[in-house]
Formats: C-alpha cells, structure tokens, sequence
C-alpha cells in the first residue's frame, strides 16, 4: 500500500498527517537522555529562566524525527535519500505538533526518479515550527 | 562579539569511532513514537531482510552526540567545544541529512565534523556556524552525511 502511493504520486498529493503530542517535561526528560542532547535549556527550569526564557522548550531534533516519520510511514525509511529542515520557532512545553507533507516535485536524478515532498510542522496555535524538505525514490 | 570560535573554521575533530547500540537505538525509536517495527524489534527488522533494527531518519543525530561524549570522555577536542559552542545563547538553525546507506544496531561508524565557517545574520544579532558531519563504516563506506547550523542569540 505504500509502494503505490509512492509509485503513483503526483505534484500537490498530501502525506497523512501525523501528529505528536502533548509534548510533556517527561517527553523532553526521555528525549534528552535517548538523543543524548544534554543542554540544560530544554530539561532545567532554572537554567532556561537563567537563559532568559520563561520555560524550557522543546528539542527542534524531536520534531525535526516526526517530520522524518511524516516521511518514511509514508515512503518507506529504505526509500529516503535526503531530509532536511530549518527551525523556525520554538516548541512549548505542552504543545503537539502536526506535521504535514506535499509532494512538490517529480524528477530524475542519476538514473532515478525522486520525490521531492515539502515539509512543515505546526503546534497548537498554528505557529509553523519547523520547514523541510524531502527526496525519496519514487520507482 | 560572537562567542563562536572563529579561528577553528576549516578544522575537524579526531575521528570518533562509535558502536551503534541496540538497546539504545529501540529506546529512541520509542521516545519519538516510531511505529514501524523494523526500528523497534529485531525480529521484525530481520524479517525485512536487515541485519538488526534499522536506525529511524534523525539517528545521525544521536550518533554525533555519542560522538560528542566520547571525545570529551578521552579528553579530545569534541565539535561543540572546536566551534566554541555556548549553551546559553546556542539555537538550532537548520539539520540535514543525505542518505548513503542505512545504519543498522551493531554497525561500528566513524564520525567526523568539519567546522566549514561561520556567518553573521541580522545586524550581528545571529552568529551562525555551518558545520558538516560525516558517518562512514569501514567497509560500507559513507553512511549518511549530516549538515547544520548552529546559533548564537546575541542581541
């Protein structure tokens, strides 16, 4: 079922949305420890108020992941050839993010025929968080 | 003033050589909600014809900071300190990543930063480092090849 929505795929056919959240201090707690970022600003309170922000905030690598599996429950994780992304604001604790994916682009590229997807992820109040880009192979 | 360091721009770190941990790598496919299996169960992974379980997209990620703390666990120069990273005022700008091959549990990679510049944005308000990581295995070669940006906030 996913070979043939890959396989069939035209400009401006949408992903399914994926979404991810509420994002708790748990979440970043776990997230800190399994990605082994360790920068106090998203898991300590007290330096973040430090830093001069109200709150900890969420790491933009756990959105930049949903954004990957945005693509790869839809393409397949063996069909990605590239992903990328820019963070653009910051992610609250308590926020769940909704990623979304349109296929932008069908072209050739040594030999084989790609997919490029154009990427975002939003929280609760529509504040697009995270912009990507996607090439998966297409055949 | 910036706090990057600017003259180590066109610098790398030593080699870091890293094991790709199953246990670890099933934990974060779980944190993050991933729900194929072939990144969560062996069984499954193999099923699929892999080796062991796949890495999810962002791994490249996880295996720079492994790399990151080994450095610093044996006293070398790790890419966060060579690019003069402050904590305080440091942002993600952009993560991308080109895939060459897959990362399977078990694979021994070798990973390398190059500080390729930095940059100024903003009236001098962003200072911004360009930097590229490259995950390679012996015998496979080029696994996948990491670019980032990382900022400081200093108005």
């Amino acid at each position: 079922m996913i070979d043939i929505a890959r396989k069939t795929a035209q400009v401006g056919d949408a992903l399914p949305e994926l979404k991810f959240g509420p994002i708790t201090r748990t979440t970043l707690a776990l997230y800190a420890g399994v990605s082994k970022d360790h920068n106090p600003i998203h898991i300590d309170i007290d330096f973040a108020k430090k830093a001069g922000m109200d709150d900890v905030f969420a790491h933009g690598m756990l959105s930049m992941a949903q954004l990957g599996r945005t693509v790869t429950d839809w393409a397949g994780h063996e069909n990605l050839r590239s992903l990328s992304t820019r963070f653009t604001a910051l992610t609250p604790v308590g926020a769940t993010v909704t990623c979304s994916g349109e296929v932008s682009e069908r072209f050739e590229k040594d030999g084989e025929e790609l997919l490029q997807i154009q990427l975002q992820a939003k929280i609760d109040d529509g504040t697009v968080t995270l912009t990507g880009e996607a090439l998966v192979a297409a055949s | 003033m910036g706090h990057f360091n600017r003259a180590n721009a066109g610098k790398s770190t030593d080699p870091i050589t890293v094991d790709v941990e199953r246990g670890a790598l099933i934990f974060f496919a779980e944190t993050i909600g991933e729900t194929n299996p072939v990144h969560r169960s062996v069984e499954a992974a193999r099923g699929a014809g892999h080796p062991d379980v796949v890495a999810p997209a962002t791994y490249a990620a996880v295996l720079d900071m492994a790399a990151t703390q080994d450095a610093t666990r044996a006293g070398a120069i790790d890419a966060l300190t060579l690019v003069g990273a402050n904590m305080r005022y440091l942002l993600h700008g952009t993560e991308a990543y080109d895939y060459h091959a897959p990362i399977h549990a078990g694979d021994q990679v070798t990973v390398v930063t190059r500080i390729k510049g930095f940059t100024d944005a903003k009236g001098g308000k962003l200072e911004i480092a360009h930097l590229e990581t490259k995950i390679t295995h012996a015998e496979r070669g080029d696994l996948v090849t990491v670019r980032r940006d990382l900022i400081h906030r200093l108005g």
